[in-house]
């Protein structure tokens, strides 16, 4: 059975009410400092699965599209003149979602820089 | 925020300004080279129809004595070069279709370079463009795009790249800035220079001169980072500021500009040289970073972490305003720079992380090891420049075959063993972190 804040906070008003101050303090104040997030021992960081998913799922269909439509694609990305907007914005949009995608995915794996 | 803004402006102005006039290594294709597709062949007078891309316009090219009519692709986007030294107008040199077809091993040797080569950028702030374009020629890639799909998938890499090792406190973005504004000039000097040597000495000697300034470069400076490493290695790692950099921040001449990160405050005067030779060599062997990255560290007087990692900020920069040159040409085959990127993205976040665990001294090395080996793949090119050149007595085919082998391979070979060196240090590196995180945490509960 698990303990929730509010079963927390009555138990602390349980021992305030018997004059046990301190308990109560305790009580109140362990949860006080985990919500800051300040305890000697952090709980581990949750690891950014879904986010992982996410970008690699828009990346992977970013990706399908594209090859799927070749050559559409290259035919018009190769027309010259303003059309370099084409193949360096791709790049751009790529470089950001396919970025994110790999970012996370390190993370997620538990590769992560010194602190 | 102001301040960085007007970097930014000062920056972009001159990229705008150059942008008409550039043609060469990354700065665009060569005006003799037509675009578009070849829709009728007529056998019997050796000619083709082709249609320009763009303009539509057509045109009737000879077949040069070589060339074979059936073997003509018809309706496919083809890169043809024309015969300047013909007799008769408008005959084909060569035709080389611009969309190779991808086969699975095609893709994945794609993918496998995409990655070790993202790896070498991350962690040493250039790399993997010296062995993309020819790896890319040799599975069947026009050269001319291979330069600008390889373009096209540098910048997005440097952008992430720089972005990582910025959040870890390691790029200095003014010193960036400033380098990749004089880069730029100086891609336009190497164009000078290049265009010159090509117009008195042709072709082979043009090669020549690129792998001469090869050879130089990575044999010095190489050598010279190579010794600082052991140097730094057999010392216990602890890097200190060169006494050549020291001499530089010393001369007091207008205008003094600080560098936060880079921790330097150093006269314009030096910084204007040392961006001039990187953009001049990205311009001559398309790896400014060679010259930029050692610049930074021994006569700037920033660190191997803060150099290397500026260094992917020049590469940022001057690949997005190479980008826009091929692009406006339409050369970039968008499929083999997005397939480079799929893995290097990874990879260049990986070797940024990387750079948190090593000692300094560890980038060093691995920049000299690219460096020397790199050498080697130029160095055994220049019997065949020589003998083109008349310089030398002719070999054998086969000594000139097994010398482009080698060549070829030993360009692997630099990539394969920075990116051990790369893995190993950042194991052994993560391994004490973890190590030495527990031991703390075994204090503090005990």
């Amino acid at each position: 059975m698990s303990i929730t804040t509010f079963d927390k906070n009555m138990t602390a008003v349980a021992f305030a009410e018997a004059g046990e101050h301190d308990p109560a303090r305790q009580i109140l104040g362990e949860n006080a400092t985990r919500q800051h997030g300040k305890s000697p021992a952090p709980a581990a960081k949750s690891k950014p699965y879904l986010k992982t998913i996410i970008f690699g799922a828009v990346s992977l269909s970013a990706y399908y599209m594209l090859f799927t439509n070749e050559k559409l694609v290259t035919e018009v990305f190769t027309m010259g003149g303003w059309r370099w907007m084409y193949p360096v914005g791709a790049a751009f949009f790529f470089s950001f979602i396919h970025g994110a995608f790999a970012s996370n995915l390190l993370t997620a794996l538990g590769i992560e820089a010194k602190k | 925020m102001k301040k960085l803004l007007l970097i930014l402006m000062f920056a972009l102005l001159p990229l705008s300004v150059l942008t008409q006039s550039a043609f060469a290594a990354g700065d665009g294709p060569s005006k003799d080279m037509l675009k578009g597709i070849i829709t009728e062949v007529n056998s019997a007078e050796r000619t083709v129809l082709f249609e320009k891309d763009g303009t539509k316009e057509m045109v009737t090219l000879a077949l040069n004595e070589k060339m074979a009519p059936e073997d003509i692709a018809l309706n496919q986007k083809v890169l043809i070069n024309l015969d300047k030294h013909a007799e008769a107008g408008n005959v084909m040199k060569d035709i080389s279709v611009m969309f190779m077809d991808m086969t699975a091993s095609k893709l994945i040797a794609l993918l496998v370079i995409g990655a070790v080569g993202g790896l070498l950028s991350g962690f040493i702030g250039s790399g993997g463009a010296f062995v993309m374009t020819p790896a890319m020629m040799s599975l069947g890639v026009p050269g001319a795009v291979a330069v600008a799909s390889n373009m096209c998938h540098k910048f997005p890499k440097a952008m992430v790249g720089a972005y990582k090792r910025w959040k870890y406190g390691q790029a200095d973005i003014k010193l960036g800035l400033v380098m990749a504004t004089t880069a730029v000039i100086g891609v336009q000097i190497g164009i000078k220079i290049q265009k010159y040597i090509l117009n008195q000495f042709g072709g082979a000697g043009s090669n020549l001169y690129i792998s001469a300034v090869f050879m130089v470069v990575l044999v010095f400076v190489g050598g010279y980072v190579f010794f600082d490493a052991w140097k730094l290695a057999k010392g216990g790692g602890k890097e200190t500021v060169s006494k050549l950099a020291l001499r530089m921040q010393k001369i007091q001449l207008a205008p003094m500009m600080h560098f936060k990160t880079a921790k330097v405050t150093i006269s314009a005067w030096i910084t204007i040289p040392v961006g001039l030779l990187t953009g001049m060599l990205a311009a001559t062997i398309a790896v400014g970073g060679f010259v930029g990255v050692p610049g930074m560290i021994y006569v700037i007087g920033a660190s191997a972490v803060v150099a290397s990692a500026t260094e992917l900020i020049i590469a940022f920069v001057m690949g997005a305003w190479g980008s826009v040159q091929w692009g406006l040409s339409g050369l970039i085959d968008i499929r083999l720079a997005l397939l480079l990127l799929a893995t290097s993205l990874i990879g260049v976040q990986l070797g940024a992380l990387g750079t948190t665990y090593v000692k300094d001294y560890i980038i060093k090395v691995v920049m000299a090891t690219t460096m020397l080996i790199v050498a080697v793949s130029r160095g055994v090119k220049i019997p065949g420049y020589l003998i083109d050149l008349d310089l030398m007595s002719p070999i054998q085919e086969s000594t000139l075959a097994l010398l482009e082998g080698i060549s070829f391979w030993s360009l692997v070979a630099a990539l394969g063993s920075a990116a051990l060196i790369i893995i190993v240090a950042m194991i052994k590196g993560m391994t004490a972190d973890s190590r030495s995180k527990k031991a703390v945490l075994g204090v503090s509960n005990g």
